[in-house]
């Protein structure tokens, strides 16, 4: 029996963190690993990842894209593009949330599948990505606990700021009490492995490396980065690892169990958590 | 990734200023027998376990009598001992306020007064543990210096600068957390003398206590979104005021803002205008803390906010003074 | 009877010396608290002449014994006391109450060396005393504090937090078991008799319920009041509690027992009746020394 799969909000909160927060990671990746982002050198073209969605009005999806110009990237989340000349197109929202989350591989249809012969090289990011954000286990090698920390960082305040922009109601139960605050995860000695949420009066946005106006109202400070990747994979107690001396709570400690709360909010739908939560 | 979490971070607590007062007098209590300690049924609040454990004989658990706590006090110098008394702000200000007066300031007696939850930093306790008038109310008192340290190694230097100089002393500390402004105690500290934190020209931002550091995120701000030059002086010590660095600001700033978790009135808001409007030039002050209201309940970062004394809110405040003309002639019309 | 009977003649001398000088301070101030003064003149006969180990020609010696006057708002006897010791000049006594004088109703402990305390707000005496105590064990010396309280100062809820934690340190073997407590009972307030304002009795239990070793003792009779002394400096396992019965204007016809006598002036015709009085009233109490001592 064929099943008609409605969309639901919480498809919509992860299609939006997917979109606005962790497709955009793929760019993040080719600009830090040159082994994937040299393949595109004298490339010039424009990739895009779309999923259905008969609620969007106009061309009945949602998509982010890229468009790449001699290797240099510059993304459009959110965005759709009339005619990429790549593109994964997923037939659902859910199916893309599915596919993006590790939870299954519901293929996409990929448009302009032999195209300048781009797949291949478009593949190297994607699979880099999923293998380190779907992965159980922490990576053994240094060059790949910086990336996932690197990729880690960037979604989950970018992550909590779409949510707080499509309205989820948790999140905005945060944001629109608090005043102007800024909350940094920092990994020390990684001056690339930061970045920042800050809210004020419902109003969110999120950044990359030092916020630079003020100290930020409340930072969570890892030792290194394999240290980050046990609390940001929940392979240790937090607590603990404040005791330890491996994380350091910069700013009133009341506030951390905020930022973690939020954090485990992105963490639900980008993990797909919720789809076995909401059956 | 982890989250749901309510906890006191271990890291931030050891640096909290009370901690560290209790490890300054437990250190300073080794090299000086006549230090002791009381306490009103207070003594894990105000940190005074490790003196307790290293010279349990020069502890003294009183009770919850805080009145009798000074008034103890004040008799042990009497006999030629250093008594450092340890309660809450609101209750060393207020409910023992007749000892400090007569038995502590009057005499001129070497008790010293560690007043924790200064401000609104037991904020969920709401206003009868709130100490919002104390540093009003203490600085009244003849003999008595005031120091309201902005983090634990103010406090560690403002414990040691009143072991360490006769007469009575009125640190005023907060509850638990601090941010940190300093990162070691070797910054100069010195009784009576504002420290420049940061220096700026366009405006004078005069804070103590937790408002130092956000009047130095403030200055931040201002210079990173406004481009605003702000001065930050951190004035520790309200009595006695440093004049000189305030009537400097009054001359090279013309604009100054001051900063308390304190109400308006009588704190260092009050002390700083004193100074100015004996100074004779015209210049501009706005005066911020609790504006003679009673504070709501809450976490103090929020009741920082509320309050407008957090970064944001001396920003906010900054921007309408820098709008705000000092000598402003009504009208330029000739006479017929 | 502890005291030789040439010691308490000696001591009745000393106590009508006192008793006039205060009397004439009065007088020369134009007003002051002759009640509550008089009432207390016998205790402070004894304590500063006898029992405190108090050398007026070492009067900081770390060593000795404390006084802590609570009822403050007697400088018109301790003045006279300090300047019969020789720690007042008796020209300053004809100053007292003046602009400008050293010596005002409360006296001031950083103007009058000796005096272990300022004192004025009432009900602070005994937490400084036992502050005094304390410190006494951790500076290890073995000095007494005295603290002489007013009857009607009971009603001060400092009072009682200060006797709690007196009897809880010597429990605990703190110190303050040196910590004696003397009230002046003289049973009389500003406004009336103490139990018609704000009732004490039963003001021995109350002491007792608070974990005291209480002596109740005729405040004026100088053998009696000195057994009770002695007993409570020898001590014991709880501190001691004197609750002496006195009467306010002791020793002047129209001021005996009359509360109205808490603070009062004295113009010619009372002063000449109050020296004639107290005079009068010495001469009867050493009588009674030359009959009775032993």
């Amino acid at each position: 029996m064929a099943k008609t799969v409605v969309t639901t909000q919480s498809d919509r909160y992860a299609t939006g963190i997917f979109l606005y927060s962790a497709v955009p990671l793929i760019k993040v990746i080719c600009e830090s690993e040159p082994q994937f982002g040299d393949k595109f050198k004298g490339k010039s073209f424009v990739f895009q990842v779309s999923a259905k969605d008969s609620e969007a009005e106009g061309t009945g999806k949602l998509a982010t894209h890229f468009v790449i110009n001699d290797g240099v990237w510059t993304t459009f989340p959110g965005v759709v593009h009339e005619k990429p000349d790549v593109e994964l197109a997923f037939p659902s929202l859910r199916k893309f949330v599915v596919f993006f989350s590790g939870k299954g591989m519901p293929l996409p249809k990929i448009k302009g599948l032999f195209k300048f012969g781009l797949l291949i090289p478009l593949l190297g990011p994607l699979l880099r990505m999923a293998k380190l954000m779907q992965s159980k286990d922490k990576p053994t090698l240094l060059s790949d606990q910086i990336m996932l920390c690197k990729l880690f960082l960037y979604l989950l305040p970018s992550g909590i700021s779409r949510l707080n922009k499509m309205g989820h109601p948790d999140v905005k139960a945060v944001t629109e009490t608090s005043p102007d605050r800024a909350y940094a995860l920092i990994i020390e000695n990684y001056p690339d492995l930061q970045s920042w949420i800050r809210v004020k009066g419902g109003k969110s946005m999120s950044g990359r490396g030092e916020y630079k106006r003020c100290k930020p109202f409340l930072a969570m400070k890892f030792k290194d980065p394999s240290l980050a990747l046990d609390i940001l994979m929940s392979k240790a107690d937090m607590v603990k690892y404040i005791e330890l001396g491996n994380l350091f709570v910069d700013g009133a400690p009341e506030f951390a169990g905020t930022v973690g709360a939020l954090m485990f909010k992105v963490a639900y739908y980008a993990q797909g958590q919720y789809l076995d939560v909401e059956k | 990734m982890a989250g749901g979490i309510t906890f006191t971070a271990v890291e931030s607590t050891k640096l909290a200023p009370a901690e560290i007062f209790g490890k300054t007098i437990a250190e300073l209590g080794s090299s000086d027998p006549t230090i002791v300690c009381l306490s009103p049924d207070l003594a894990t609040s105000t940190k005074m376990g490790d003196f307790l454990a290293k010279y349990p004989d020069r502890f003294f658990n009183v009770g919850i009598a805080e009145q009798n706590m000074i008034g103890i006090a004040a008799g042990m110098a009497k006999a030629g001992l250093k008594p450092f008394a340890s309660c809450f702000s609101v209750f060393a200000s207020l409910r023992a306020l007749d000892q400090l007066h007569t038995d502590v300031c009057y005499q001129n007696v070497n008790v010293k007064i560690i007043a924790t939850h200064g401000g609104t930093s037991f904020g969920q306790a709401g206003s009868t543990h709130h100490a919002i008038e104390d540093i009003g109310v203490v600085r009244t008192m003849v003999n008595l210096t005031v120091i309201c340290p902005a983090d634990g190694m103010e406090t560690a230097n403002a414990v040691r600068a009143a072991a360490s100089t006769p007469g009575p002393f009125y640190i005023r500390i907060n509850r638990g957390f601090d941010n940190v402004v300093y990162n070691s105690s070797d910054y100069g500290f010195e009784v009576g003398k504002a420290v420049e934190m940061v220096d700026g020209t366009d405006i004078t931002l005069i804070a103590c206590g937790s408002c130092v550091y956000q009047a130095m995120q403030a200055a931040s701000i201002l210079k990173f979104d406004h481009k605003l030059s702000a001065r930050v002086l951190n004035m520790h010590t309200i009595k006695p005021i440093d004049r000189e660095a305030v009537l400097k600001a009054v001359r090279e700033t013309r604009k100054l803002v001051t900063i308390e978790d304190h109400t308006i009135v009588g704190g260092l808001g009050s002390a700083v205008a004193e100074v100015i409007v004996e100074g004779g030039k015209a210049c501009l002050l706005r005066k911020l803390g609790i504006p003679d209201k009673w504070s709501p309940i809450g976490l103090h970062e929020d009741l920082l906010a509320h309050h407008e004394i957090d970064a944001e809110g001396i920003v906010k405040n900054v921007l309408e003074v820098m709008k705000q003309d000092i000598e402003k002639d009504e009208d330029w019309g000739d006479e017929v | 009877m502890t005291l030789s009977k040439q010691e308490w003649i000696d001591l009745e001398k000393k106590a009508a010396e006192l008793r006039e000088l205060c009397i004439e301070t009065v007088n020369w101030a134009g007003s002051g608290h002759w009640g509550g003064s008089s009432s207390c003149a016998d205790i402070l006969t004894l304590l500063y002449y006898k029992y405190a180990n108090f050398d007026p020609k070492n009067p900081t010696d770390p060593d000795r014994d404390r006084i802590v006057v609570s009822k403050g708002h007697v400088g018109i006897v301790l003045a006279p006391m300090f300047a019969l010791l020789g720690l007042v000049k008796k020209e300053d006594l004809k100053t007292f109450n003046h602009t400008g004088s050293k010596l005002g109703i409360h006296l001031d402990s950083n103007k009058v060396v000796g005096l272990d305390s300022s004192t004025g707000s009432l009900g602070h005496g005994s937490s400084l005393g036992l502050g005094m105590a304390l410190a006494g064990q951790i500076l290890g010396k073995n000095y007494k504090t005295f603290v002489v309280l007013g009857d009607g100062e009971c009603d001060e809820g400092s009072v009682w937090e200060a006797a709690m934690a007196t009897a809880h340190f010597t429990k605990k073997k703190r110190g303050a078991g040196n910590l004696i407590t003397i009230v002046d009972r003289n049973h009389n307030m500003i406004d009336g008799n103490t139990e018609d304002i704000m009732a004490l009795e039963p003001f021995e239990d109350k002491w007792k319920a608070f974990g005291f070793e209480t002596i109740v003792v005729n405040g004026h009779d100088i053998p009696a009041l000195s057994d009770a002394l002695e007993k409570a400096i020898a001590g014991g396992e709880k501190p001691y509690c004197i609750i002496a019965d006195t009467v306010k204007g002791q020793g002047v016809s129209f001021s005996a027992g009359n509360y109205k006598w808490h603070y009062g002036a004295l113009d010619e015709a009372k002063y000449n009746t109050a020296k004639a009085d107290l005079a009068e009233y010495a001469k009867i109490r050493i009588a009674r020394a030359e009959k009775e001592g032993k």
